[in-house]
């Protein structure tokens, strides 16, 4: 064997070694994203069940030891915003996205009524929320724009709750929760404190279907 | 299917290539070639320097060829005046007493002709060509000839980088030609360079002069002669210590016509008259490897870019249309945690940062094997921040005149 045939096959022998260890490396990452998320909705679903819990055993008053479930929101839209990259990257078919994303409805859906739930036991005033169902499987064209504006809301105005679903997701309690909220499939879709608006034209005309004066900011707007 | 899946045979031709060369970089001949002493012989050598309004480089040029350490009697220059309409005459009329510096003047005929007119005006055994804008190291010439020990060789290559190089510019095309040194040594380890480039080449005259001397060559005749020379069953050798300093483009313009030249010169004479060297078992790694990659690269090149150009393209609109009549001072500013969650890794990424630092890596084995001076780093910057946007235009330019079978003059 000449010398350029013995090095050319070195050369490809390095080249298939590397090109399967970048693919076992993204595929590792992959899976450590997906074992990341999982153990936050584990911990998660912990803290709600646990708050669940306390509200429950303390109904004669639970505002006084029932811890606020503001951080648990905040933690709660990280994991959304680690399952969105997540899902980027393997694909919105992937059954394991698939599974996370049921999971992380089904917390998102066990927030809103505790938070619902404790507003009217405390007798306080309920924070603004919103419920956004949105599709990404190519039949909502406004969607990622109107995503991208709650997320601006949500980070101007840090009082705001703001729940997303996937509508096409098959999975019971989104559909029942579909089913009670009465949101049909013009999406994007929004029910913001119990009114519903469909599509997304602007941030303007979005802000204009929250209660007046309830976009109150702890930090200036602009 | 994603657009991206296109790239991957692309990228796995790319690392194969690399892995090439730094294989055969490690193996005997590549070593032996690195241990090569200045050898004792001096056969007698004619230094060509073809000049064609090259008034401003010329005497420096020459002084750098006088100053060479070799027998002075075994030593001639020849100065060509191909038909020079600036003061390139004045400028050589410097030298015309020099005992070993000859001058020719001649109508304008092309680079091939001047090179031709000195050849057959000489009786050396070894015959080299600088062009008019480089400068030789004083050493760089023993170097040179010890390549000529071996009877089969006929042609030796140098090791070139860029005379001071100035600008950003200059600095990424400082990389690339020590990037070529590395490429160089290593091809020629396995006989398979196809060209000899302008700064300081030799060839054996008898080999010249049986092959019919130098060609038009689609204005590539360094290309075309080394063409010759493989398809005739030499050997093209390389000196990676015979350093030769040649001056690169300051514009972008001005470096895109350089490169659009090579580029479709390499194309018309490969796809052309040495048609037949693509894919030969008889020409060893330069018909089954180095050609096919030349060739490959020039595709993947423009594929790559295209692929980068759509995509940057589509995300930088679908980023600006989701941003559209949000405040600036939120959409301006990046949302994502510094999280290892977020590493964007996935195949196509990490295998074109594979390729990347590869290239480093040749640039860095470069420097070291022919001991050029400078800090690497200023040149390796600009060359990952720039290179893979500029090689694109002449890719591009140069596939399309050949395709249009569109010619442009020299320097146009």
């Amino acid at each position: 064997m000449s010398l350029a045939a013995r090095n050319a096959l070195i050369a490809l022998g390095i080249t298939i070694a590397l090109t399967a260890t970048v693919a076992y490396t993204v595929n590792y990452l992959n899976r450590a994203r997906v074992a990341e998320l999982s153990a936050i909705e584990d911990k998660l679903s912990i803290d709600i069940l646990s708050l669940d819990t306390q509200f429950s055993l303390l109904t004669a008053a639970p505002c006084d030891s029932v811890a606020s479930s503001t951080t648990l929101t905040g933690e709660l839209a990280d994991l959304g915003t680690r399952l969105s990259y997540a899902e980027s990257q393997l694909g919105s078919d992937n059954p394991q996205v698939i599974g996370l994303k049921d999971q992380y409805s089904l917390l998102e859906i066990r927030d809103y009524l505790i938070t619902k739930q404790l507003a009217a036991a405390c007798g306080t005033k309920p924070p603004v929320t919103v419920l956004y169902f949105y599709s990404n499987a190519g039949d909502c064209a406004d969607c990622d724009k109107a995503g991208y504006a709650l997320s601006y809301l949500r980070s101007t105005y840090p009082t705001l709750r703001v729940y997303s679903f996937d509508y096409n997701l098959d999975l019971g309690a989104l559909k029942t929760l579909i089913a009670v909220t009465k949101v049909n499939d013009t999406l994007p879709a929004f029910v913001i404190n119990s009114k519903h608006f469909y599509g997304f034209t602007s941030l303007e005309d979005l802000e204009k279907q929250f209660p007046k004066g309830s976009l109150a900011t702890s930090t200036p707007k602009h | 299917m994603s657009p991206e899946l296109f790239a991957y045979p692309f990228l796995f031709v790319a690392i194969f290539v690399e892995s090439f060369i730094l294989v055969t970089l490690l193996s005997k001949p590549a070593r032996d070639a690195r241990a090569r002493e200045q050898g004792a012989a001096t056969p007698s050598v004619a230094v060509i320097v073809p000049c064609w309004n090259e008034a401003a480089t010329l005497g420096a040029t020459c002084e750098s060829l006088l100053a060479l350490r070799y027998p002075k009697d075994k030593l001639e220059i020849f100065l060509v005046d191909d038909g020079s309409t600036d003061e390139t005459a004045a400028a050589m009329a410097r030298f015309a007493e020099h005992p070993q510096v000859r001058i020719i003047r001649k109508e304008n005929g092309g680079k091939h002709t001047a090179l031709n007119a000195a050849i057959n005006a000489t009786s050396a055994e070894l015959v080299g060509c600088l062009d008019a804008d480089s400068f030789v190291e004083p050493d760089a010439l023993n170097h040179i000839v010890a390549c000529f020990t071996d009877p089969h060789v006929a042609a030796a290559t140098a090791a070139m980088s860029v005379h001071r190089p100035g600008n950003f510019l200059q600095h990424m095309q400082n990389a690339e030609y020590i990037f070529g040194i590395t490429l160089r040594h290593s091809f020629a380890s396995v006989n398979g360079l196809y060209v000899t480039p302008g700064p300081f080449s030799f060839y054996r005259r008898d080999v010249i002069e049986k092959l019919g001397g130098f060609r038009y060559g689609h204005q590539t005749e360094d290309m075309e002669m080394a063409l010759r020379i493989q398809h005739a069953g030499y050997k093209i050798e390389n000196a990676p210590r015979a350093r030769v300093y040649t001056q690169a483009p300051e514009t972008l313009s001005k470096l895109v016509k350089q490169r659009t030249r090579w580029t479709s010169g390499f194309l018309r004479n490969i796809l052309g008259e040495y048609r037949g060297l693509v894919a030969s078992r008889n020409h060893g790694a330069l018909g089954m490897l180095v050609l096919p990659a030349a060739l490959i690269s020039i595709a993947s090149g423009i594929l790559l870019f295209s692929l980068t150009l759509v995509n940057l393209g589509q995300n930088a609109l679908a980023a600006i249309d989701v941003r559209v009549g949000i405040p600036l001072s939120y959409s301006m500013l990046p949302h994502v945690a510094l999280d290892w969650f977020y590493f964007p890794a996935n195949v196509y990424a990490l295998l074109g940062i594979a390729t990347l630092a590869a290239s480093v890596s040749l640039i860095a084995i470069g420097k070291r094997i022919s001991r050029t001076p400078g800090n690497i780093a200023f040149d390796i910057v600009p060359y990952l921040i720039l290179y893979v946007f500029v090689v694109p235009l002449w890719l591009i330019t140069a596939t399309s005149d050949v395709a249009r079978g569109k010619r442009r003059g020299w320097r146009y």
